[in-house]
């Protein structure tokens, strides 16, 4: 099995990213997730890492080296993560339980296949052609295809999530047959919600993923403005259809034998490290200076 | 006589960052030259519109960055820019840390700006050494004492003074060592580089494992889950005050784990420097970290104690060790050969 990776998350113009992401793979299986914690409700970075551990969790239990039916352990996994958001918030008292939407893929026996709950997108790019991508549980994505007219508000609502008090649609799809170039992309709403499909397509069919992402998560921010959304991407491209035991990675060099490689933590890491934006750095260095004048004050 | 390099080396990557020429105009400053390059970026020493010098810190990791010659602006690589991230985070924690504290013994930092996609670190330009320059040049003369023992109590107790304020500021330096220890011309120690300083209570430093110098860094600094504490920091002043002895570092904690030749090396000393002295080392030095000084104040007192200074020498049985031992060890070829116990009693 051989594959580039590539993620990123910026959080834009919000206070907080609660955008998580995240891969792991064993020799012969990958599994990619992502998930947007949903303002509104209370500690959506919360209920979006805890999908993030909980699939992430299961799945390194289970891929031996890969997992035996990918369909039914996705939609199991997610329901599993909505059962500990819940159990989180009953142990915490919390009158409103928080949540996430999620897209999760794994890709093994050279197949995709996905599950989705929520406006968090995956798309599949062949030969620079849109080859699919997952429809949103929102009420304007339901308008499209009932071709009633959408509702401006309608984008930012959702009829299915975890966390919510109602049991989650959890759309699985696939296996996809994959073949060599092809590119699979999961992104949060803060990507899609700002830039064209065209755009969005067309960037990710032109270049390696490794250039790719940075680009668009660079133009949805540029869109976005200064009240934007987060912006989150995990993108692979498929290199090899064979199957063998060499894994090539972007950003993370080294194969593993018989254990897993995660970049589960340091995706938390990576959401933590992209609150340190603009803004943050001018505050950080007028804090620090503001500090240097105290001290010499209290000297003086 | 060789040196063991190999143990004060840090990383350094094969392609550096290309510094900033002289005359560049920073933040209201020109730079006059590079004073020295490492991990985290580039020293500058430069100069304000009052032709005041300052020393400049310029963010510049030369792992996750790049910058051709005569360009303004580092290029980051796109993989690389969370960790860059995280790095620029330590830079300011770094700042935030160094402009709490306003002590002699401790660099101040003087200004922070941001320009050229960076970030800057204005710093007082101290003259002067540091410590591990004066170390091998005092371990070069071939004397017996590589300081003399005065020297190192009244050079370790301004130190301490220095790290007593750093910890009551809920912070640890976590990278003492000779090479951190700056003694101006005007005969004052300074603290320099604390780049791997964190809160003690910041959740962050959780996320990245500090950098640690083999040799001076406690046990605590390898494993990731133990807590660390004013008695690390203080390890790394008892394996300073070490190498100010011997000249060179002591084992890394590793090794010392496996095969603890600290006391035998120590047992060197005696005669040459007083036993309380070398029990203080010993003290500080211990493995587990519950049996060091917990307190900069418990080691500083130790420290100041003027008593009289007891020496004992060797026996014979004890002499015949040390000398099977240099016989047998690895750094006998780079290590100052023993000189006769009794030659060095004075």
């Amino acid at each position: 099995m051989k594959f580039s990776v590539f993620q990123l998350s910026r959080i834009g113009g919000r206070t907080m990213n609660e955008d998580r992401m995240g891969y792991c793979y064993t020799r012969a299986s990958g599994l990619f997730v992502l998930a947007d914690g949903m303002g509104g409700h209370p500690e959506g970075e919360v209920a979006a890492q805890l999908a993030l551990d909980t699939i992430s969790g299961l799945y390194q239990r289970q891929a031996q080296p890969v997992i035996s039916n990918p369909s039914e352990f996705l939609a199991s996994a997610a329901l599993a993560a909505h059962h500990r958001i819940i159990r989180h918030a009953a142990q915490k008292g919390m009158l409103d339980a928080p949540r996430t939407t999620l897209v999760a893929a794994v890709v093994q026996d050279a197949q995709a296949t996905w599950v989705h709950c929520g406006d968090s997108r995956l798309y599949v790019v062949r030969n620079g052609q849109l080859l699919l991508r997952t429809q949103d549980h929102s009420l304007v994505e339901q308008a499209r295809q009932t071709s009633r007219a959408p509702e401006a508000a309608d984008r930012n609502i959702l009829f299915t999530c975890l966390g919510s008090s109602a049991k989650p649609t959890l759309e699985t799809a696939g296996p996809l047959a994959l073949r060599q170039g092809d590119k699979l992309m999961l992104c949060s709403d803060g990507l899609w919600g700002n830039l064209t499909e065209a755009e969005i397509v067309h960037q990710l069919g032109a270049r390696n993923v490794s250039v790719a992402v940075p680009a668009l998560v660079e133009s949805a921010l540029l869109a976005g403005g200064e009240q934007g959304d987060n912006v989150t991407v995990l993108a692979m491209e498929w290199e090899t259809p064979d199957v063998s035991t060499s894994i090539r990675f972007g950003p993370v060099d080294g194969a593993v034998d018989g254990g897993f490689a995660s970049t589960l933590e340091a995706a938390v890491l990576d959401t933590q490290m992209d609150d340190l934006d603009d803004a943050m750095i001018e505050r950080s260095i007028a804090e620090i200076n503001a500090a240097i004048r105290r001290s010499a004050a209290n000297k003086a | 006589m060789t040196f063991h390099q190999a143990r004060w080396k840090i990383y350094m990557p094969k392609v550096k960052p290309s510094p900033l020429p002289p005359d560049t105009m920073i933040g209201g400053y020109r730079i006059e030259r590079k004073l020295s390059a490492g991990g985290f970026g580039v020293v500058y020493l430069a100069v304000d519109n009052e032709g005041q010098q300052f020393a400049i810190k310029e963010y510049l990791p030369s792992s996750l960055a790049t910058r051709a010659a005569g360009e303004l602006f580092p290029q980051v690589l796109p993989e690389k820019l969370s960790l860059y991230r995280l790095g620029l985070k330590s830079f300011f924690e770094e700042g935030r840390s160094l402009a709490q504290i306003s002590h002699g013994s401790v660099v101040s930092v003087l200004n922070f700006f941001r320009e050229n996609e960076t970030v800057y670190m204005v710093m007082n330009y101290l003259e002067g050494g540091t410590l591990q320059d004066f170390i091998i040049t005092a371990r070069d003369l071939k004397n017996p004492k590589v300081f003399r023992e005065s020297t190192i109590r009244s050079l370790f107790d301004e130190i301490l003074r220095g790290l007593r304020i750093v910890h009551q500021h809920k912070m640890l330096h976590l990278d003492i060592k000779p090479a951190n220890i700056f003694i101006t011309e005007d005969n004052r120690a300074v603290m320099i580089d604390f780049g791997a300083a964190r809160e003690v209570l910041s959740k962050e430093g959780n996320f990245i494992r500090p950098m640690y110098t083999p040799g001076f860094a406690a046990p605590e600094m390898y494993r990731r889950d133990s807590s660390m504490g004013p008695w690390t920091d203080i390890y790394a002043i008892g394996a300073c005050i070490y190498a100010s002895m011997q000249g060179y570092p002591p084992n890394d904690a590793p090794q010392r784990l496996e095969k603890d030749r600290l006391s035998l090396a120590l047992s060197r000393q005696r005669g040459v420097y007083s036993d309380n002295l070398i029990e203080v080392v010993q003290w500080c030095m211990s493995l587990d970290a519950l049996s060091r000084p917990q307190s900069v104040f418990a080691l500083q007192k130790e420290l100041s104690r003027e008593s009289t200074r007891l020496y004992t020498k060797l026996t014979v049985g004890e002499r015949v060790r040390l000398q099977f031992d240099g016989a047998m060890s690895d750094t006998k070829k780079t290590a100052p050969k023993p000189i006769s116990p009794t030659s060095r009693f004075k």
